[in-house]
Protein backbone atom coordinates (compact mmCIF):
# COMPACT_ATOMS: atom_id res chain seq x y z
CA UNK A 1 0.00 0.00 0.00
CA UNK A 2 2.77 2.57 0.87
CA UNK A 3 4.62 1.75 -2.10
CA UNK A 4 1.62 2.12 -4.56
CA UNK A 5 1.29 5.74 -2.70
CA UNK A 6 4.71 6.50 -3.19
CA UNK A 7 4.69 5.50 -6.81
CA UNK A 8 1.89 7.84 -7.21
CA UNK A 9 3.40 10.55 -5.71
CA UNK A 10 6.55 10.43 -7.64
CA UNK A 11 4.37 9.91 -10.83
CA UNK A 12 2.59 13.29 -9.80
CA UNK A 13 6.15 15.04 -9.25
CA UNK A 14 7.55 13.80 -12.60
CA UNK A 15 4.35 15.30 -14.13
CA UNK A 16 4.73 18.57 -12.21
CA UNK A 17 8.26 18.37 -13.36
CA UNK A 18 7.24 18.21 -17.41
CA UNK A 19 4.27 20.92 -17.14
CA UNK A 20 6.94 23.22 -15.38
CA UNK A 21 9.53 22.58 -18.18
CA UNK A 22 6.92 22.91 -20.66
CA UNK A 23 5.71 26.66 -19.06
CA UNK A 24 9.30 27.52 -19.01
CA UNK A 25 9.84 26.63 -22.93
CA UNK A 26 6.82 28.97 -23.71
CA UNK A 27 8.13 31.54 -21.93
CA UNK A 28 11.53 31.70 -22.87
CA UNK A 29 10.62 34.60 -25.33
CA UNK A 30 10.91 36.27 -21.86
CA UNK A 31 14.65 36.97 -22.54
CA UNK A 32 14.27 37.87 -26.07
CA UNK A 33 15.82 41.30 -27.26
CA UNK A 34 13.34 44.31 -26.92
CA UNK A 35 11.05 44.71 -29.98
CA UNK A 36 12.76 46.97 -32.49
CA UNK A 37 9.89 48.85 -33.67
CA UNK A 38 8.33 50.58 -30.35
CA UNK A 39 5.50 53.15 -29.13
CA UNK A 40 6.01 56.11 -30.91
CA UNK A 41 8.29 54.76 -34.14
CA UNK A 42 7.29 55.69 -37.49
CA UNK A 43 5.96 52.02 -38.51
CA UNK A 44 7.81 50.62 -41.48
CA UNK A 45 5.72 50.28 -44.42
CA UNK A 46 5.67 46.94 -46.86
CA UNK A 47 3.72 46.10 -49.87
CA UNK A 48 2.41 42.21 -49.45
CA UNK A 49 -0.08 39.60 -50.71
CA UNK A 50 -3.43 38.67 -49.06
CA UNK A 51 -4.89 35.34 -48.87
CA UNK A 52 -6.75 36.32 -52.60
CA UNK A 53 -3.52 37.26 -53.83
CA UNK A 54 -4.68 40.95 -53.57
CA UNK A 55 -2.12 43.32 -53.02
CA UNK A 56 -1.99 45.22 -49.51
CA UNK A 57 0.58 48.13 -48.23
CA UNK A 58 0.16 49.79 -44.87
CA UNK A 59 0.22 53.30 -46.81
CA UNK A 60 -3.41 52.48 -48.66
CA UNK A 61 -4.44 53.70 -45.01
CA UNK A 62 -2.67 56.34 -44.40
CA UNK A 63 -4.43 58.86 -43.40
CA UNK A 64 -7.77 56.98 -43.42
CA UNK A 65 -7.75 54.27 -40.65
CA UNK A 66 -5.54 53.11 -38.00
CA UNK A 67 -4.15 49.83 -38.81
CA UNK A 68 -4.06 46.51 -36.24
CA UNK A 69 -1.17 44.67 -37.36
CA UNK A 70 -1.02 41.38 -36.24
CA UNK A 71 2.07 39.10 -36.61
CA UNK A 72 1.35 35.25 -35.91
CA UNK A 73 3.78 32.14 -36.00
CA UNK A 74 1.88 29.93 -38.20
CA UNK A 75 -2.07 29.63 -40.04
CA UNK A 76 -3.29 26.63 -38.26
CA UNK A 77 -2.40 27.67 -35.18
CA UNK A 78 -4.27 29.17 -32.29
CA UNK A 79 -4.02 33.24 -31.67
CA UNK B 1 -6.63 35.60 -35.41
CA UNK B 2 -9.87 33.95 -34.04
CA UNK B 3 -9.49 37.04 -31.24
CA UNK B 4 -9.29 39.57 -33.83
CA UNK B 5 -12.06 38.21 -35.62
CA UNK B 6 -14.19 38.18 -32.68
CA UNK B 7 -13.35 42.01 -32.15
CA UNK B 8 -13.60 42.82 -35.66
CA UNK B 9 -16.89 45.33 -35.31
CA UNK B 10 -15.60 47.09 -32.72
CA UNK B 11 -12.64 47.67 -34.36
CA UNK B 12 -13.88 48.82 -37.44
CA UNK B 13 -16.50 50.55 -36.12
CA UNK B 14 -13.49 52.39 -34.12
CA UNK B 15 -12.02 53.18 -37.97
CA UNK B 16 -9.24 50.66 -37.30
CA UNK B 17 -8.19 47.87 -40.35
CA UNK B 18 -7.43 44.49 -38.62
CA UNK B 19 -4.40 42.92 -40.84
CA UNK B 20 -2.94 39.63 -39.59
CA UNK B 21 0.77 38.42 -41.43
CA UNK B 22 2.69 35.54 -41.09
CA UNK B 23 5.07 33.31 -43.04
CA UNK B 24 2.31 31.20 -45.00
CA UNK B 25 1.98 31.49 -48.42
CA UNK B 26 -1.52 32.59 -50.06
CA UNK B 27 -3.09 29.49 -50.59
CA UNK B 28 -2.47 28.08 -46.85
CA UNK B 29 -3.88 31.83 -45.31
CA UNK B 30 -7.00 31.21 -47.56
CA UNK B 31 -7.50 27.65 -46.49
CA UNK B 32 -6.88 28.97 -42.72
CA UNK B 33 -8.92 32.07 -43.25
CA UNK B 34 -11.85 29.64 -44.26
CA UNK B 35 -11.39 27.36 -41.94
CA UNK B 36 -11.41 29.62 -38.84
CA UNK B 37 -13.95 32.26 -40.70
CA UNK B 38 -12.20 34.73 -40.91
CA UNK B 39 -12.52 38.24 -42.88
CA UNK B 40 -9.63 40.99 -42.83
CA UNK B 41 -6.59 40.38 -45.04
CA UNK B 42 -3.89 37.44 -44.12
CA UNK B 43 -0.53 38.70 -45.12
CA UNK B 44 2.03 36.44 -46.69
CA UNK B 45 6.04 37.70 -45.52
CA UNK B 46 7.24 34.56 -47.59
CA UNK B 47 10.67 36.31 -47.46
CA UNK B 48 10.47 37.58 -44.42
CA UNK B 49 11.13 41.16 -45.60
CA UNK B 50 8.75 43.11 -43.89
CA UNK B 51 9.59 40.30 -40.63
CA UNK B 52 12.91 41.89 -40.84
CA UNK B 53 12.52 45.40 -41.63
CA UNK B 54 10.27 45.33 -37.55
CA UNK B 55 12.98 43.01 -36.10
CA UNK B 56 10.65 39.56 -35.83
CA UNK B 57 12.02 37.05 -36.75
CA UNK B 58 11.84 34.31 -33.89
CA UNK B 59 13.75 30.83 -34.40
CA UNK B 60 11.48 28.06 -33.69
CA UNK B 61 12.00 24.26 -32.63
CA UNK B 62 9.55 22.35 -34.26
CA UNK B 63 10.22 18.87 -33.55
CA UNK B 64 13.63 18.98 -34.01
CA UNK B 65 14.14 21.49 -36.80
CA UNK B 66 15.21 24.86 -36.73
CA UNK B 67 12.42 27.04 -38.18
CA UNK B 68 12.55 30.72 -39.01
CA UNK B 69 9.42 32.96 -38.35
CA UNK B 70 7.50 35.21 -36.51
CA UNK B 71 7.48 36.66 -33.06
CA UNK B 72 3.90 37.11 -31.98
CA UNK B 73 2.96 40.84 -31.98
CA UNK B 74 0.52 43.18 -32.30
CA UNK B 75 0.88 46.99 -32.94
CA UNK B 76 -1.83 48.98 -33.51
CA UNK B 77 -0.77 51.98 -35.75
CA UNK B 78 -2.79 55.01 -36.12
CA UNK B 79 -3.39 57.12 -39.59
CA UNK B 80 -0.09 59.20 -39.09
CA UNK B 81 1.68 55.50 -39.44
CA UNK B 82 3.23 55.85 -35.85
CA UNK B 83 2.41 52.80 -33.46
CA UNK B 84 0.50 54.13 -30.79
CA UNK B 85 0.25 50.39 -28.83
CA UNK B 86 1.86 47.18 -28.68
CA UNK B 87 1.46 43.98 -27.22
CA UNK B 88 4.00 41.18 -27.50
CA UNK B 89 4.68 37.65 -27.42
CA UNK B 90 2.05 35.71 -25.06
CA UNK B 91 0.73 38.83 -24.52
CA UNK B 92 -0.71 39.34 -27.95
CA UNK B 93 -3.02 36.49 -27.31
CA UNK B 94 -6.02 38.59 -26.63
CA UNK B 95 -6.09 41.85 -28.37
CA UNK B 96 -8.48 43.34 -26.06
CA UNK B 97 -5.78 46.10 -25.32
CA UNK B 98 -5.69 47.06 -28.74
CA UNK B 99 -9.30 47.17 -29.02
CA UNK B 100 -9.83 49.26 -25.86
CA UNK B 101 -7.00 51.51 -27.50
CA UNK B 102 -8.73 52.51 -30.74
CA UNK B 103 -11.63 53.07 -29.25
CA UNK B 104 -10.49 55.48 -26.99
CA UNK B 105 -8.88 57.16 -29.75
CA UNK B 106 -12.21 57.06 -31.69
CA UNK B 107 -13.76 59.40 -28.80
CA UNK B 108 -11.39 61.59 -28.93
CA UNK B 109 -11.42 62.60 -32.30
Amino acid sequence: MKRTRIAVLSSIFALAACSVSTFAADTKSSDAPPPKIKVGDTAPDFKLLDQNFKTVSLSDFKGKKNVALAFYVFAFTGG
Amino acid sequence: MQNFQANLKRLEAADTQVLGISIDSPPSNGAWAKQINVDFPLLSDMDHKVLTAYGLNKEYDIKGAKILAARRMNYLIDKDGKVVEMQVDNDAVDPSKVVDVCERKKLKE
